[in-house]
């Protein structure tokens, strides 16, 4: 009798995990797929107020060109002869997605339009991306 | 005896614990680090290559030249205005000759949110082809 009662208790006290396994892979390969390792140029960018714009996805890589004309890309600076250079071995690892070139508004537009030039040539795309912010 | 008999469902079953603390910590660092990186953009058109010079010339098309000098000082077809007031000047040429295309012609040391700014006014005056976007060259 004492032994019975004993071993219900010691499986009721024991949960099973499985389920909760089988919720936590599931979230873990989500989270894995969907990771997408952008890597920020990392410089404070003032983004021009425009209306029409539209959501740049997926995104691959980001160009930035601060006020100052400089170029970064991935926290670095790059001089302007090795942004085409730049663009070309990381679309090596990112072969999908988009290229946004972060423009501030006070950066020379020959800088801009060079890299929008050195895009076209790599990507052959006809439209280039120029991250801008609601009008407000 | 007793002891044995309770032992081997025990041994039998696999403790999951270590394994469901890696899966976390997995789990963790892979929500911690997804940035859900967010960009909003517009299109601008890079310049056309430049056309082989033994080309014979084409039929030219009627063209609104917005040309943005160094100091910024916008001009639409030679007339000075300033960013409010491109739209209107686009809408004006072309209910002339429908038929226009846009070029912006910018200055290397103008700013380039003012290039971008007369972009997404020919985007609302019905430009969403037909820009070109150069550079004076110096």
């Amino acid at each position: 009798m004492a032994r019975a009662r004993r071993e219900y208790a010691e499986t009721s006290s024991d949960i099973d995990l499985t389920p909760m396994l089988d919720v936590v892979f599931i979230l873990l390969i989500f989270f894995i797929v969907t990771a997408q390792f952008i890597k920020e140029p990392g410089v404070a960018i003032v983004r021009p107020e425009v209306d029409n714009k539209a959501p740049a996805k997926p995104l691959a890589i980001l160009i930035a060109i601060d006020a100052n004309s400089d170029v970064y890309i991935d926290k670095k600076k790059i001089a302007p002869a090795e942004v085409a250079f730049t663009i070309k071995d990381m679309r090596l690892d990112n072969p999908r997605g988009e290229i946004v070139i972060q423009a501030d508004v006070n950066s020379d537009a020959g800088v801009m339009v060079d890299i929008m030039e050195a895009i076209n040539k790599i990507d052959g795309t006809t439209v280039i991306n120029i991250s801008a912010q609601t009008n407000s | 005896m007793r002891g044995r008999k309770v032992r081997k469902p025990d041994s039998a079953e696999v403790d999951l614990t270590p394994m469901l603390d890696v899966v976390f910590i997995l789990l963790i660092f892979f929500i911690v680090t997804s940035t859900f990186a967010r960009e909003e953009a517009i299109g601008l058109e890079p310049p056309p290559p430049p056309a082989p010079p033994d080309q014979e010339e084409q039929e030219p098309t009627p063209a609104i030249l917005i040309l943005v000098d160094e100091s910024n000082l916008i001009s639409v077809n030679g007339r000075p205005t300033d960013i409010s007031s491109v739209r209107a000047n686009i809408e004006r040429v072309v209910a002339e000759s429908p038929e226009s295309a846009v070029i912006i012609q910018a200055h290397p040391k103008a700013k380039s949110g003012v290039v971008v700014l007369i972009r997404d006014e020919a985007y609302k005056a019905g430009f969403t082809t037909r820009v070109n976007i150069l550079i004076t060259q110096t």
